[in-house]
């Protein structure tokens, strides 16, 4: 497969602390990647070394076919988790300013910030001191500043934390626009519901460690564990009483109303779903059934929680 | 990447040179600073205008006719009764002697119709003290008495000369060397405080709003924090090179038009060495104040060396406050911290009045050598014409700390704009620096 992004056993030490422990990750060209971890894991080291802008102890990256270079930070676009502009200055001087940073020339520049201006409508800010916006506002600018250049793979840092769910939503449908236009999109996270639906890939770093790494679909099945969820009419304690044999759990959930049950259940070791349902629809009216799908939500947790475990890590906060 | 550079560099200058406090005190400042120089000049020629009418009343007969006319007051003597001095029209003020007034001078009085001014009592009551003084001498009628006071008095004035390294007389005056090497010592003092904070300031906001956290994916933080203190240099130069011109422009061609031709003769003629200095019609001081002052070249060799001084010491101290200011978060923090730069600066600027006192001693060599002290040490005791050697020794020394300073600088910032919720010490900078 195509990698716009290889990292290889990357390692970061600070003074007292590790940040980055034998780091290795692949980002496949077009994907929509999810870098995950809890606070403090190690992501954002991880992110400005992709960015160039601290250097690993060790290990190699990869970007774009060859070893990463400084000049390559022009490809990438970088939106930080903590981000600010010039209060004093004037958004359209000001965007200009961080567009001739990423290499673009003043009149490219000014061009493409005024296409994005409107189609932001938000043309008029130009001349406004950015002290005269509104947080949002701000993050709209930053956002522009960001994709201006037209970057090949976008790093978007806790991107939707500070939005409200309008402009959250806004700024989701224009990175997906993006990557419909061929921009590789790297989502650091540290809240995996926000970008559930979006990730192909994701690696889950965790005390400094790559602990989970792979495509969200099969990371899914993976974690699944066999589970469905089966709706039906009838006697519970008759269903639940023939299926038992069949099962290594049942679990019914209270009644919602008259006669409609619904049910998690595993089969039994080695064991298909094809028999239980038979057995089931033996005594009762079957309404639906499906496979229980572990939400990334629950994977992350489970997964770290399971890590920290084993490691005899105390988690602070 | 070198373009990068270029681009945080003007952005910090023009944000700051477009400011309309910077244009109005940079251009403010040295225009200010002739009217206040020239204002007392002009001012006497304001006051020329409204000559006081005295009349006076004088029982002696001996005074009124003594009282010189001036340019402050025109005297004449009334033969009228004090009381009926109501009904003379056409005068300011009167004047009225005591009868005794030579052997006793009190009770004298002024009497004005207008409030009367410092410049008018202080004329009278000096033309007074003359005049008794001669009317008592005159009385104790010791003869030639006169002529021997005039015989012994004093008014010695000296005129130094200076041998330069090739024996040739140069003109110079340790007070006027003396005046000069403390302003430029003053004004190196505040602008590397000036400019340093300013540095220190803009590093601190731009880690506190998080601007930085933008700016470094595309700069290298040594690039950022060069183009800071490079792009801060630029204004402070600017600053500096607008003052120079302006002061140099006056002085070619202001100078010329306030000063008299029978005072310029006169400093010409010093230069030439052949003025009669008891026959000047300025003291030694003044003539060799004017004498550099339309001296052009001497003016561009000390703001030369003023902008070589500047530069260096500017390098080094903001190589400092960027360190600083990339440890810290807010402003008070690196307050507390810059301590550490304000003692080598406080004692280069208060060293230079005794330096200036002795220029050539060894005390003023070594503060010259050390860096932090050298900029204002060295400018006080540029204008008494110390060997150049010794300035491009200071300089060399102070340009090559500079680089050490901003290599160290660069690795403090380079960890430090990544530090947050910590107060950080001298030893955690330190630390940093060996990173």
């Amino acid at each position: 497969m195509d990698n716009i992004l290889e990292v290889y056993h990357v390692s970061k030490h600070f003074s007292s602390k590790t940040a980055l422990d034998d780091v290795s990750l692949n980002v496949p060209r077009g994907s929509v990647y999810g870098l995950l971890g809890p606070n403090g894991a190690g992501k954002t080291t991880l992110i400005r070394i992709i960015n160039y802008i601290t250097a690993p102890d060790s290990g190699k990256i990869i970007f774009d076919g060859h070893e990463l270079t400084a000049d390559d930070v022009a490809s990438i676009g970088y939106l930080p988790e903590e981000r600010g502009l010039y209060k004093k200055m004037k958004v359209g001087e000001q965007a200009i300013f961080f567009a001739r940073l990423k290499g673009m020339t003043k009149r490219d520049a000014e061009q493409s910030l005024h296409q994005w201006f409107e189609k932001f409508e938000i043309s008029d800010w130009w001349n406004k001191k950015v002290e005269e916006l509104s947080k949002g506002m701000a993050q709209k600018v930053q956002f522009i500043v960001t994709v201006l250049h037209r970057p090949k793979l976008l790093i978007f840092d806790e991107p939707f934390s500070g939005f409200d769910p309008i402009n959250a939503n806004l700024l989701k449908n224009e990175i997906m626009e993006l990557h419909k236009q061929g921009s590789t999109v790297i989502f650091s996270t540290h809240n995996m519901a926000s970008v559930d639906a979006l990730c192909d890939e994701i690696t889950l770093i965790n005390d400094s460690r790559n602990i989970l790494s792979g495509n969200v679909a099969e990371i899914r099945r993976r974690e699944w564990g066999n589970r469905y969820s089966i709706q039906f009419s009838g006697d519970a304690g008759e269903v639940m009483r023939r299926s038992a044999p069949l099962t290594d759990r049942f679990d019914l959930l209270p009644a919602e109303t008259d006669g409609l049950h619904t049910a998690v259940i595993v089969p039994a070791a080695g064991g298909a779903i094809r028999p239980v349902i038979q057995e089931i629809n033996s005594c009762s009216d079957i309404l639906s059934i499906q496979p229980v799908m572990p939400t990334m939500e629950d994977i992350f947790i489970s997964t770290v929680n399971t890590y920290n475990a084993k490691h005899n890590i105390n988690v602070e906060q | 990447m070198k373009s990068k550079i270029g681009i945080i560099i003007s952005r910090e200058y023009l944000q700051r040179v477009r400011k309309k406090s910077f244009i109005i005190t940079t251009i403010a400042t040295p225009i200010l600073l002739l009217v206040l120089m020239c204002l007392p000049a002009l001012l006497m020629n304001v006051n020329m205008t409204s000559v006081k009418e005295v009349g006076v009343i004088d029982p002696t007969g001996k005074i009124a006719e003594k009282l010189v006319d001036s340019p402050i007051a025109n005297f004449t003597r009334l033969d009228i009764n004090p009381d009926s001095l109501s009904n003379e029209a056409g005068f300011d003020a009167f004047l009225i002697l005591p009868a005794n007034v030579i052997e006793r001078p009190v009770g004298i009085s002024l009497y004005s119709r207008d409030a009367s001014t410092m410049l008018l009592e202080s004329y009278i009551t000096q033309s007074l003290d003359d005049i008794i003084e001669q009317e008592r001498l005159e009385a104790m009628d010791m003869g030639n008495l006169k002529s021997v006071l005039k015989e012994i008095e004093v008014n010695s004035s000296l005129h130094t000369f200076k041998l330069n390294d090739s024996n040739e007389v140069v003109n110079s005056s340790s007070t006027i060397s003396y005046i000069i090497g403390i302003i430029m010592s003053a004004v190196l003092y505040f602008f590397l405080l000036m400019y340093g904070q300013m540095v220190m300031t803009s590093i601190v906001e731009e880690k506190s709003n998080r601007v930085l956290e933008l700016i470094v994916t595309s700069v290298k933080p040594m690039q950022i924090m060069m183009g800071k203190i490079i792009g801060v240099g630029c204004v402070a130069v600017t600053q500096l090179a607008v003052w120079a011109f302006i002061i140099i422009g006056a002085s070619m061609t202001l100078l010329p038009m306030i000063i008299s031709p029978e005072i310029a003769g006169e400093v010409t003629a010093m230069g030439n060495g052949t003025l009669d200095f008891s026959q000047a019609s300025m003291d030694i001081e003044g003539l060799q104040a004017l004498s550099i002052a339309g001296d052009t070249g001497y003016l561009i060799g000390i703001f030369g060396w003023l902008l070589l001084f500047l530069v260096g010491g500017f390098l080094l101290y903001a190589a400092i406050y960027a360190a600083i200011g990339s440890a810290v978060e807010n402003v008070q923090d690196g307050s507390q911290l810059q301590a550490f730069i304000l003692i080598p600066l406080i004692i280069g600027f208060f060293a230079s009045t005794t330096v200036a006192a002795n220029p050539e001693s060894g005390l003023a060599f070594w503060l010259s050598v050390i860096p932090f002290t050298a900029p204002m040490v060295m400018m006080t005791r540029i204008p008494f014409d110390i060997p150049v050697g010794e300035i491009i020794l200071s300089l060399a020394i102070l340009y090559a700390s500079f680089i050490v300073m901003v290599w160290l600088a660069g690795k403090i910032y380079r960890v430090g704009i990544f530090m947050y919720g910590k107060k950080p010490t001298i030893k955690d900078l330190i630390r940093w620096a060996r990173y």
